[in-house]
């Protein structure tokens, strides 16, 4: 029934959504190679996934002002964010609607006005266009302007967290989250958090897939690939990693809880706030709680890591985005969170231990991108297809989901299965299917 | 100029080509040695800003911010047999060029700036990796040797086009 010598440039759209259909099984765990190296696949990817789905953004605390903005780019394309002097926040194709020219080329700012370097359109952080220079001298005719505002992109936020979508006809936010808010809650709305700094950024010879397969269900690496965390005695042992649950919801999302710890991995002093922002089931799981570790799927990933640095235990709160470049290159954007009225000195020890272990020089994140560059390349070109390469995501096949955990979704009860990418996958498929 | 800060620059060069050749032996034992305790090792993230608005860095955000027991778990954990991302070691060639002598107390401290050009090989891989940018780097004399007690690299990218900073810049 599998086709040789197969070529999925040389098919139509419709003969490569049948070849997905008849060579991706996540419901048995057989999920072959060619996913993470064919540019056909990731073609269709941008169309079926990117452009059709919620994909981060950023946080609000990053424009925490009226007429502050970030450029950010959405699905492959720079879209500017901006609050408005209304204070509502707006997603702007950055793009003048008169011959095409970037608007902005600043990270991040505070303006009320863009003006296009190619020939001085003006454009309000509204979207609209209020300025035209010699308009009625060269035009003739009095132009009507509101035809001519800004594309916009439909923007949503949850927590803090801004999500854009160019797909008009996609479900809300807090649906395509759904039951996964409860989660999200703890890790970005447990209490008022910021983002400190501006994005780190860095480039890897990588699939964007293997980075969020790696957060949204692989404890299992950690063992091996961050042996050497356990060996510098920053955690307690090899297998420390197993313990706790793997828990995930519909749309592919899917999160490691680490737990239980008997250490309180957050400031003592917010302990009230906390509780203010959680339910009382939620603020348990936080306070026993050792790590987390997901995946909002297409590609945001975050974490909440605890480590011992310099005879200390301390939390840092990070999150990521997997931005697609091409087949086998991704930019990673990695940002810090922190409870905005946590101590100054917390405040300072976390982010120090944030850079120590999960920045661009972060002696965990390393590790990963070696293996990540590895993989991406074995999985390259046709030899994959031809030889019908498939790898093996059985793990916890055998196992049944537990029913006494507090929180929703289907959870298991240790890390190392790959039940989240199992479904991570099989979100991914109905999407590229449909 | 006079030779004293003639003679100074040159002892500086010599201090970073050979601090340069350590870490490209990879000799990180050799080249930790030639830190002093009340060490700051800092790279900012460097951010696009519109017009020619200054700093162009982060003040809050950095891609090392490591004090002298940070960066000696860093060295440490290149020991173990598990620190993947450089096994095989990288092959690197540090250029350091531009050295210019800032400020100078004989046998006391100094500052000293220089451009940075670091070429990075990994394993089999025919990509090669190239960051560069800018140092301030501060010294301080100690039992007859200069110490490096603060560093400062302003990396010339936005988007380090690195997979990691597993080595030192």
């Amino acid at each position: 029934m599998y086709k040789t010598n197969i070529n999925l440039e040389e098919m139509s759209q419709k003969e490569a959504i049948e070849y997905l259909n008849e060579t991706v099984k996540p419901d048995t765990g057989a999920i072959p190679a060619y996913l993470l190296g064919d540019p056909t696949i990731y073609d269709l990817e941008h169309k079926k996934v990117f452009l059709k789905t919620w994909v981060f953004i950023g946080h609000e605390s990053e424009i925490p002002n009226k007429n502050d903005f970030i450029t950010r780019d959405v699905s492959g394309y720079s879209v500017i964010i901006s609050r408005g002097a209304d204070n509502q926040i707006r997603g702007l194709y950055n793009m003048c609607t008169h011959r095409g020219m970037k608007l902005c080329r600043a990270d991040a700012g505070n303006k009320s006005l863009f003006t296009c370097p190619y020939h001085g359109f003006n454009f309000k952080n509204n979207g609209d266009c209020v300025g035209i220079p010699l308009q009625k001298d060269i035009y003739g005719v009095d132009l009507d302007k509101s035809q001519l505002g800004l594309h916009k992109i439909r923007v949503e936020s949850y927590k803090g967290l801004i999500f854009g979508t160019w797909n008009d006809e996609v479900e809300s936010l807090d649906a395509f989250l759904g039951d996964f808010k409860w989660y999200i809650d703890i890790f970005a709305g447990r209490a008022e958090m910021e983002v400190m700094g501006p994005p780190q950024r860095f480039v890897i010879h990588s699939n964007w897939k293997i980075g969020a397969d790696n957060f949204v269900g692989d404890s299992y690496h950690t063992m091996v690939t961050h042996g050497s965390i356990a060996k510098l005695g920053m955690v307690p042992s090899a297998t420390y990693s197993k313990k706790g649950y793997q828990i995930h919801t519909n749309n592919g999302h899917g999160l490691n809880l680490g737990t239980p710890n008997p250490d309180f991995a957050f400031p003592e002093e917010l302990k009230d706030e906390y509780k203010a922002n959680l339910t009382e089931e939620q603020y348990e799981v936080l306070s026993n709680l050792k790590n987390m570790i997901g995946n909002i799927f297409p590609n945001l990933s975050f974490l909440i890591s605890h480590t011992k640095i310099k005879g200390q235990l301390i939390s840092n709160t990070s999150m990521r985005i997997w931005r697609p470049i091409s087949v086998d290159k991704m930019e990673v954007i990695t940002w810090f969170l922190v409870e905005k009225n946590a101590p100054e000195d917390w405040k300072r020890r976390s982010r120090e231990s944030f850079i120590l272990t999960f920045s661009p020089s972060g002696i965990f994140e390393q590790d990963d991108t070696e293996v990540f560059t590895d993989i991406t390349a074995a999985a390259s070109g046709t030899m994959p297809l031809v030889k019908q390469l498939t790898f093996n995501y059985t793990m916890g096949l055998h196992r049944k989901p537990v029913t006494e955990f507090v929180g929703p979704g289907v959870v298991y009860d240790d890390k190392f299965t790959e039940a989240n990418q199992r479904n991570f996958y099989r979100y991914w498929l109905d999407l590229m299917t449909k | 100029m006079t030779i004293e800060k003639m003679l100074a620059t040159y002892e500086f060069e010599q201090w970073l080509y050979q601090e340069a050749k350590l870490l490209d032996d990879i000799d990180f034992d050799g080249w930790f040695s030639l830190m002093h305790p009340s060490l700051k090792y800092q790279m900012p993230v460097r951010v696009n800003k519109e017009g020619t608005e200054r700093p162009d860095y982060a003040l809050d955000m950095y891609a090392f911010d490591d004090d002298i027991e940070l960066l000696k778990i860093r060295v440490d954990r290149l020991k173990t047999d598990y620190a993947w991302a450089e096994i095989p070691p990288s092959r690197t060639r540090r250029l350091v060029n531009n050295v210019r002598l800032i400020d100078y107390k004989p046998n006391e401290k100094a500052v000293v700036n220089s451009y940075l050009m670091i070429y990075r090989s990994r394993s089999t891989d025919i990509h090669h990796d190239l960051i560069s940018g800018e140092r301030l780097d501060e010294f301080i004399f100690e039992n007859g040797e200069w110490k490096l007690s603060k560093r400062f690299f302003i990396v010339d990218q936005t988007t380090i086009n690195t997979r990691n900073l597993a080595i030192f810049v």
